[in-house]
């Protein structure tokens, strides 16, 4: 699982899974789980509907996983759900339907939502947009859950893109970027590197960080300008919160990042 | 003397018993020309037939018909695949079949080892003069490496050919070397000559293979201004050299040369600016036989130039890197292709241990299962390659470097890649496939693999 360089890896009992062999999904997990060691996080999407529901819940609260993906979170279903799983599971909020985006101030203030992530795909089945790799119809989507992940500290994951078209995905990706999400689903291994390699801090931006801290602290000063940039203490602040990333990813050796 | 008529050909070439003769695998399953002489030696009941096809594909089913009958003495090759192999099982030859390499096939042929009566030459446009090309007329092939040494040291040579041009410039044959050209309408399909387009393959675990594999290139520190690869047509090789070229670009770099087979991501490198020179014993897709025309910096080498071992111009001796595959590899880096694990011939050596041999770096990658059989075992069931000249496993789940190589092992001490022991490896496959039974081998022999020097490197045996 570990071999495609995903972070996290979610296992699929909902939408990938045909009704009729919900059984056989989670008796194969249960399997692998139990017999394989695996150095990647591993989460469960769980089905959102009975009959498979409860029993889903039964199997994850025994498997050796980091958590759970709830499809189709509200506010009320999380509600019903939470009490129901072992309290050591992360609970990664799907925000897919046009409700939860009127409560996503509440879901994100949930204790045990860690995550919040967007399922553009079910979300553009009930809206009726058409959504392409310029992200116009979804921005509103992003930026709404970039707020409330933001406001209550939570993780932010972007959508998938569904094509293993690799411009697309790449414009996809620059979207989801820009606007500040913190990581992305990927639909096919194929799709890892590329999410990866967007997502991590470029020695190029890494390098720019530094000059600021470097300039920062040679001035003592909070406001100086740069190449031609105004520099001052939000701009500082972001340069300090990229190297940290940088660091949390082993990209910075620590004598130059300590000034 | 150009003839039209094989009947009138046969006739005069005095065809008889025990001829030894070679034909070339340029056309591979597209190949009509070993097929219509097979055919007309079958019709004549000629016997003792020494055979030395350079290479054999699933569409030469008239040497099936011809072993069936009991003509075929011996068959010397570099490359076996299709419904010979098993019928190499049923019926026995009175000779053996002896596996080459491309470089040992050259070196043999020039050094009398391989003593050819008549070489009929496939080739896709020719001149009255005898004069022959692979990149002319409709059934073109691209460069004809592989067949230049037959042609100007087999005792009598035969040209095959589908068009007469008036004049055939820079021809790969040259028409001193050439006493017959026999016109046919056709001399091969073309579909099963070239592919049109290769594609790099979309596997994810093929990727990850070639991801790692540019991973511990980069590292190695091999690839600087003037390196020299070459990787095979495969799609994990293919996307090795579409990153290798990436690099390049990125970094500025121009490589010195790619040998080998070409295809279109070698052109596209040449065309790029990012390497000076193709050397091209073989032609992979179209892309590779346009170039070939065009590009004065692509230039067409015979198997000898490639890698015949006593040639001291040959191309491969000055190899930094070569990407190579594996149907097993042991735990002490022996590799074959030669035969899968069952002992059924499905390949041979080709250019594989010659270039392993003679490149500095000699990097073999593969996923670490194929289908449900792990890549590692304990001992190969067919030496093609000796270990000594393997430097480095890569497959998705780990890197092994060959403990003789100490300064590789120095130099990826405490790198951040994936490496571990081969027989860690190994372990890890079996924790995944189990651990396979062994084979019993059978101790009828069926042949040798011969290395490029003319030295058995191992036994091949009939299946049981």
């Amino acid at each position: 699982m570990e071999i495609y360089e995903a972070d996290a890896v979610i296992i699929d009992f909902e939408d990938a899974v045909n009704v009729s062999e919900k059984m056989e999904a989670r008796h194969l997990t249960e399997s692998f789980l139990n017999n394989h060691t695996v150095s990647v996080d591993i989460y469960v999407r769980i089905n959102s509907e009975e009959p498979f529901l409860d029993e889903d819940i039964t199997l994850i609260n025994q498997l050796p996983i980091q958590g759970v993906v709830v499809p189709k979170s509200t506010e009320a279903f999380l509600k019903k759900l939470l009490p129901k799983f072992k309290a050591s599971l992360d609970v990664l909020a799907l925000i897919e339907t046009p409700n939860a985006f009127f409560e996503l101030n509440k879901i994100a203030q949930m204790k045990p939502v860690k995550s919040l992530l967007l399922g553009a795909e079910d979300l553009m089945s009930v809206i009726g947009g058409i959504r392409d790799e310029s992200g116009l119809a979804i921005n509103y989507a992003r930026s709404a859950l970039i707020m409330a992940g933001r406001a209550h500290g939570k993780t932010i994951i972007d959508t998938p893109w569904v094509s293993l078209d690799e411009n697309q995905l790449q414009e996809d990706i620059k979207c989801g970027q820009t606007l500040g999400f913190d990581g992305k689903m990927a639909i096919h291994p194929n799709q890892v590197i590329a999410i990866n390699e967007a997502f991590s801090p470029s020695p190029k931006a890494i390098e720019s960080a530094l000059r600021i801290l470097a300039m920062h602290k040679k001035k003592g000063s909070m406001r100086f300008s740069l190449d031609g940039k105004m520099v001052d203490k939000p701009i500082i602040q972001q340069a300090q919160n990229f190297l940290d990333k940088a660091k949390q990813y082993g990209l910075l050796s620590g004598e130059n990042y300590d000034l | 003397m150009i003839y039209k008529s094989l009947e009138k050909l046969m006739e005069d070439l005095k065809i008889h018993d025990g001829l030894h003769l070679s034909f070339h695998h340029h056309l591979r399953n597209g190949d009509k020309v070993l097929n219509l002489i097979m055919e007309d030696l079958i019709a004549k009941n000629i016997k003792d037939l020494h055979l030395y096809p350079s290479g054999i594909f699933p569409v030469h089913t008239s040497m099936v018909n011809a072993l069936k009958k009991g003509l075929i003495k011996s068959i010397t090759t570099n490359y076996l695949n299709g419904p010979l192999s098993d019928a190499l099982n049923q019926y026995p030859m009175e000779g053996q079949l002896t596996m080459q390499t491309h470089g040992g096939r050259a070196r043999a042929i020039i050094e009398g080892d391989n003593q050819i009566d008549i070489a009929f030459i496939a080739v896709s446009s020719c001149d009255q003069a005898g004069n022959a090309s692979g990149l002319y007329g409709k059934t073109a092939c691209g460069a004809l490496g592989y067949a230049i040494e037959d042609a100007i040291h087999a005792k009598r040579t035969v040209i095959v050919c589908d068009t007469l041009l008036d004049t055939v410039n820079n021809p790969q044959i040259e028409g001193q070397f050439v006493d017959d050209v026999l016109l046919i309408d056709s001399i091969g399909n073309a579909s099963g000559i070239v592919s049109g387009t290769l594609a790099i393959t979309k596997d994810p675990l093929g990727l990850k293979v070639a991801r790692e594999a540019m991973r511990f290139l980069i590292a190695s520190q091999f690839i600087k201004n003037n390196v020299s690869y070459q990787s095979g047509a495969g799609g994990v090789s293919l996307a090795i050299t579409k990153m290798f070229n990436e690099y390049l670009e990125s970094h500025h770099l121009k490589a010195s040369f790619y040998t080998g087979g070409i295809t279109r991501y070698h052109v596209d490198a040449l065309e790029k600016g990012l390497v000076q020179s193709l050397y091209d014993v073989q032609c992979f897709d179209m892309e590779a036989i346009r170039s070939l025309k065009e590009n004065p910096d692509h230039h067409f080498m015979s198997a000898s130039d490639y890698a015949n071992p006593n040639n001291p111009d040959r191309k491969i001796k000055a190899l930094d890197i070569v990407i190579l595959g594996a149907t097993e590899i042991d735990l002490d880096f022996n590799v074959n292709v030669t035969t899968d694990s069952k002992g059924l011939i499905i390949g041979g050596s080709g250019g594989h241990s010659d270039t392993a041999e003679d490149a500095k770096l000699s990097i073999i990658v593969s996923p670490l299962l194929k289908g449900r059989m792990p890549l590692i075992c304990k001992r190969v069931t067919t030496i093609t390659t000796p270990g000594k000249h393997i430097d480095v496993l890569i497959t998705e789940r780990g890197i092994a470097i060959n403990p003789m190589r100490k300064d590789l092992l120095e130099l990826f001490n405490d790198s951040a890649l994936n490496i571990m022991p081969i027989e860690t490896l190994m372990k890890k496959a079996h924790d995944l496939s189990g651990v396979p039974k062994p084979l019993k081998k059978s101790s009828q022999s069926l042949g040798i693999v011969e290395d490029r020097h003319g030295q058995t490197s191992d036994i091949l045996y009939r299946k049981e």
